[in-house]
């Protein structure tokens, strides 16, 4: 009895028995081509919730937080985007896949759900890892958008315009909800 | 999860296009870690006719510059002038900025060039400078509309007397204190419509006119051109109010761009 009050204690304040992950302060970054020329934009403001005990994945992203590192081109892309009107990029899904809360082995996972851009919803499948340590719930996912896709018509440079493919990648630690 | 925005209240996005406006500068500055290249120019007047090909054939002045931000909120820059052979240091500060949700209705920015006249004529150092200084305050109206107030003054430490061709003694004054009414309408996302007026207050050189200059702002991602005509051949704050002597409205105007290229160098 006498390790009983520490032991509970312990649970209290493991992330492990946590099932509610959040986070305001995930990167997310996209690559952007067009000839001869790749540039990226990143932002360190993604919001997500992972809630383990449902499943559901839950990631937002204010478009005007991203910077390409020039003012002009970040202008331009938020007009591409039309921030006003479509200010997130937006994801809510179900993991497809099992994931093993205990292990601390990053494990890769697929979810099933919603992308939403510039006001378009499309059904998505994207694979990432999901890893417990010590700080929380690390998040890492990548894949590809086509801007048609989300009705978005890619900007010239004069004559050059960008490519329609542009590759994302998001990675975060979720801490646990009450931490 | 609720959606909310990073940054409700931020700061609205270019007041104007370019941190000059024609001949002086606007309240734009430079996100850190951005370089702009700038190439400014201004033919011979333009109402010479076909002979001189409309000012092209005419003495132009150019000034090359880079400015970098060393903050969002400051920047800082040289350049060099053809005329006087000019080089010439400056910075740009906002101090307010006009934000998204209102509380902060105008922007606020103060800027400083200090030129040097590097002629080979026998004057001491001092003799060669001269100073510009001042406050803009700018506000974006609507996405379309910008406009923007900025007194300003300008100071040559050596000026001269000099006698134009009939023998009349033209004197210059050291001191300027000026308006700077500038306003920007934008006809499509990429153009724009300029207009800058430049009148001089209280005592001034003679010949000294009140220069107004309107442009066309052209964006094309990283660049901005700015075509414009105005009377003053100047490209400096400082000259422009003290030295233009030609005037817009009696058809005294030349042709000009400005070419703004943005880099990083973060």
């Amino acid at each position: 009895m006498r390790y009983a009050l520490p032991f509970f204690l312990l649970l209290l304040v493991s992330p492990l028995q946590a099932q509610v992950y959040m986070t305001e302060g995930g990167r997310a970054e996209f690559t952007s081509s067009v000839p001869l020329h790749t540039f990226t934009g990143t932002s360190d403001r993604l919001a997500g919730r992972i809630d383990l005990a449902e499943g559901t994945v839950d990631f937002y992203l204010d478009l005007e937080t991203l910077d390409t590192g020039i003012g002009k081109r970040d202008k331009d892309m938020r007009e591409t985007l039309e921030t006003d009107q479509f200010p997130f990029a937006e994801f809510f899904g179900t993991l497809a896949t099992p994931f093993d809360p205990a292990s601390r082995a990053a494990q890769s996972v697929r979810v099933q759900g919603t992308f939403k851009l510039h006001g378009v919803e499309r059904e998505v499948e994207i694979e990432g890892t999901l890893q417990q340590t010590a700080d929380g719930l690390r998040v890492e996912a990548a894949w590809d958008i086509n801007l048609d896709d989300y009705d978005i018509v890619p900007p010239r440079l004069l004559i050059v315009k960008v490519d329609e493919v542009q590759a994302i990648r998001i990675e975060a630690t979720l801490s646990p909800e009450n931490s | 999860m609720p959606r909310e925005r990073a940054d409700p209240g931020g700061p609205v996005e270019e007041v104007f296009w370019a941190p000059t406006i024609v001949l002086t500068n606007s309240v734009t500055n430079l996100p850190q870690g951005n370089l702009n290249f700038t190439i400014m120019h201004s033919f011979g007047i333009a109402t010479d006719g076909v002979q001189d090909l409309f000012g092209l054939d005419g003495a132009a002045n150019i000034r090359f510059g880079i400015d970098y931000g060393v903050f969002d909120w400051l920047s800082v820059g040289v350049g060099r002038s053809r005329f006087d052979k000019l080089y010439d240091g400056r910075f740009k500060a906002n101090v307010l900025r006009q934000t998204k949700d209102g509380r902060m209705p105008l922007e606020l920015a103060l800027t400083g060039n200090v030129g040097v006249m590097t002629l080979e004529n026998g004057f001491e150092f001092t003799d060669r400078l001269n100073y510009g200084a001042a406050v803009l305050l700018a506000r974006k109206v609507s996405d379309r509309l910008s406009v923007q107030v900025a007194p300003m003054v300008s100071h040559f430490n050596t000026v001269f007397i000099e006698e134009d061709t009939d023998g009349a003694i033209l004197e210059q004054k050291n001191t300027h204190l000026g308006l700077g009414l500038a306003g920007r309408f934008a006809i499509t996302r990429r153009v724009a419509v300029l207009a800058e007026y430049l009148p001089v207050f209280g005592e001034r050189s003679d010949g000294t006119t009140d220069a107004f200059s309107v442009g066309l702002n052209l964006e094309t991602g990283g660049h901005v051109f700015q075509l414009f005509f105005t009377p003053s051949s100047w490209l400096t704050e400082q000259h422009a109010i003290a030295r233009n002597t030609d005037q817009f409205f009696e058809g005294d105007f030349r042709f000009g761009f400005n070419v703004n290229r943005v880099f990083s160098v973060r």
